[in-house]
């Protein structure tokens, strides 16, 4: 738009400079005003809608006008020849190459129509220098479209180019810093948590409640880190908690006979909630899934005003009544539902059957706003 | 009593399970190795009853460790301590000869127990749920199948060798092949080229 608005204004300017100095046609005082009143409407026209910059069907009518006031000027080598050209700067740099050049090479026919139309005789196909200019002035729209398409395009490449690069860069430092919390902070907070956890049979009464409180920091902190090196690996990047769990559901189907069904939605939440809200979801389904024996899983989403609810169903054999050596999912479902003071409650299905996993929040909105 | 012999890359971990160890009445932290280059001798020197081993360690991983440290004669019992113990490590670890799996996240009392046990000569793992055996019979080979099959049921090597009417060595590099190919991959700065 920049480079439109840098040639059309000096176009016009020459092109009413010329028909001011020299007489062309009969009606120059006409074409004078045509040609300020255009350049004006476009330019505002364009600029106060950049929509337009991008429409296929602007560009059309703009070179078709182009091409009118060259037809009125009566005469192929126009004053107005400038000013047409500055028609092909929008269609060549928003297009791709290819089609930039189609619309080039249609510009250069209909040029080429015009010519014929005002005044090419025989006399101008006699004449060698005659001859030469008008060869000149059809090839010009052909390589100003081929120049500026051309440039379009690596540019665009360029573009392209770094962004890739700086998604690559982000990527990398990523990976790096989910790299070093995993590798070295967790592992600290896993050997702080071992020991705390060893004194805690050895001490009783306020001090165990202590002891207790410093663990479940602990924990939550181990959490906390899991999510944190989860999203820094697979980031929900604002996708909804109930699409990402679609997902998951859709990955699990495939290796499982249960029927997994997902309902409902959850709505906006602070991004930290969401990443631990999904990965309780789905530790919940995944557990439903694979030990649960279930034929059908159903996950239920429910957002009403400030509280939010989801809930995994399932029809399985229930929870084991001892807890499954090594298994650290349910400890870390309940450490993701501490660190955002969010309800878990996990129990028996409303029937007896199955198991229910139910994490409620309330006013997710509100403590996002907790440091 | 319990002899142990501690394998983890980070300090803080191997300090942490040696005061821990060293404070509960019949276990005995014998040492701590590091990775893999100080494993062995530490090994031979000590004769320890159970290995903790660390999941994650620098070159070799546990799984890889495990199945060394099983060729010693007598095999000690190994119980892998990860971070990462989720029902995914369990068939690598089973084909692994692992005994027990306790998570870094488990307080003092759970590991005091799985040693025990392991050392007891039971096993301390997740039960494999057929969604997990389905999803990993889908990434390994139709003629690992039944070395998968005999392995989960404890047939011993030689007889699935018998069996299959396959050297006992190639049984092995076959096992050796699956584990790496089941194994849980823990992304490592370099992966993100």
């Amino acid at each position: 738009m920049m480079l439109l608005l840098m040639t059309r204004l000096p176009a016009a300017a020459v092109a009413v400079l010329l028909l001011l100095v020299h007489r062309v046609t009969a009606h120059d005082p006409v074409l004078t005003i045509a040609v300020i009143a255009y350049t004006a409407f476009s330019l505002g026209a364009l600029t106060l809608l950049p929509r337009l910059q991008l429409s296929a069907l602007a560009w059309l009518v703009d070179c078709a006008a182009m091409l009118a006031l060259v037809v009125a000027s009566e005469d192929w080598r126009s004053p107005f020849y400038v000013l047409m050209l500055t028609a092909l700067i929008l269609p060549s740099t928003g297009l791709p190459l290819r089609r930039a050049l189609v619309w080039g090479l249609t510009f250069t026919l209909a040029y080429l129509g015009v010519a014929v139309y005002t005044e090419l005789d025989e006399d101008t196909l006699a004449s060698t220098i005659r001859l030469e200019t008008i060869a000149t002035h059809v090839m010009v729209p052909l390589v100003v479209t081929l120049a500026l398409a051309y440039a379009a395009d690596v540019l665009e490449r360029l573009r392209d180019e770094r962004l890739r690069s700086e998604r690559f860069a982000v990527q990398s430092e990523r990976q790096r810093i989910a790299w070093e919390l995993h590798d070295s902070a967790k592992q600290r907070v896993h050997a702080a948590h071992l020991v705390l956890s060893a004194l805690q049979s050895q001490v009783s009464g306020a001090q165990a409640q202590l002891v207790g409180h410093a663990l479940g920091e602990l924990r939550a902190a181990g959490a906390d880190m899991e999510t944190s090196v989860a999203e820094l690996r697979t980031p929900l990047e604002g996708r909804s908690v109930e699409r990402l769990l679609d997902e998951r559901a859709a990955e699990l189907g495939p290796v499982s006979d249960a029927e997994i069904s997902v309902h409902g939605e959850l709505g906006e939440l602070p991004a930290h909630i969401a990443a631990h809200v999904y990965r309780i979801g789905a530790e919940a389904l995944t557990n439903a899934v694979r030990h649960g024996g279930a034929s059908h899983v159903e996950v239920v989403l429910a957002r009403n005003g400030a509280s939010a609810s989801i809930e995994v169903r399932d029809d399985g054999c229930g929870l084991p009544a001892i807890r499954r050596p090594g298994s650290n999912g349910l400890r870390s479902m309940r450490s993701r539902a501490d660190t955002i003071g969010a309800d878990l409650s996990i129990g028996p299905g409303p029937d007896g059957r199955g198991t229910s996993v139910l994490l409620s929040l309330t006013d997710p909105d509100a403590r996002s706003s907790e440091p | 009593m319990i002899r142990i012999l501690i394998v983890d890359d980070h300090p803080a971990m191997r300090a942490g399970l040696t005061a821990v160890l060293r404070a509960e009445p019949g276990l005995v932290p014998l040492d701590a190795a590091t990775s893999e280059a100080d494993l062995w001798p530490t090994l031979n020197r000590t004769r320890p009853d159970v290995v903790v081993l660390d999941y994650h360690l620098p070159g070799d991983d546990g799984l890889v460790l495990c199945r060394a440290i099983k060729r010693q004669i007598p095999p000690p019992y190994v119980l892998l301590y990860s971070a990462h113990a989720d029902a995914a490590l369990t068939i690598p670890a089973r084909l692994a000869g692992v005994d027990g799996l306790v998570s870094k996240a488990a307080p003092a009392n759970e590991l005091y127990d799985a040693i025990r046990r392991v050392a007891r000569g039971e096993r301390v793992l997740p039960p494999i749920s057929r969604e997990l055996l389905n999803g990993v019979s889908n990434r390994l080979q139709a003629d690992e199948l039944p070395i998968l099959g005999m392995t989960l049921e404890d047939t011993p090597l030689a007889e699935i060798a018998d069996t299959l009417g396959v050297d006992p060595v190639e049984i092995s590099r076959r096992i050796d092949r699956m584990i790496k190919r089941l194994k849980v991959e823990i992304p490592t700065p370099r992966d993100a080229g």
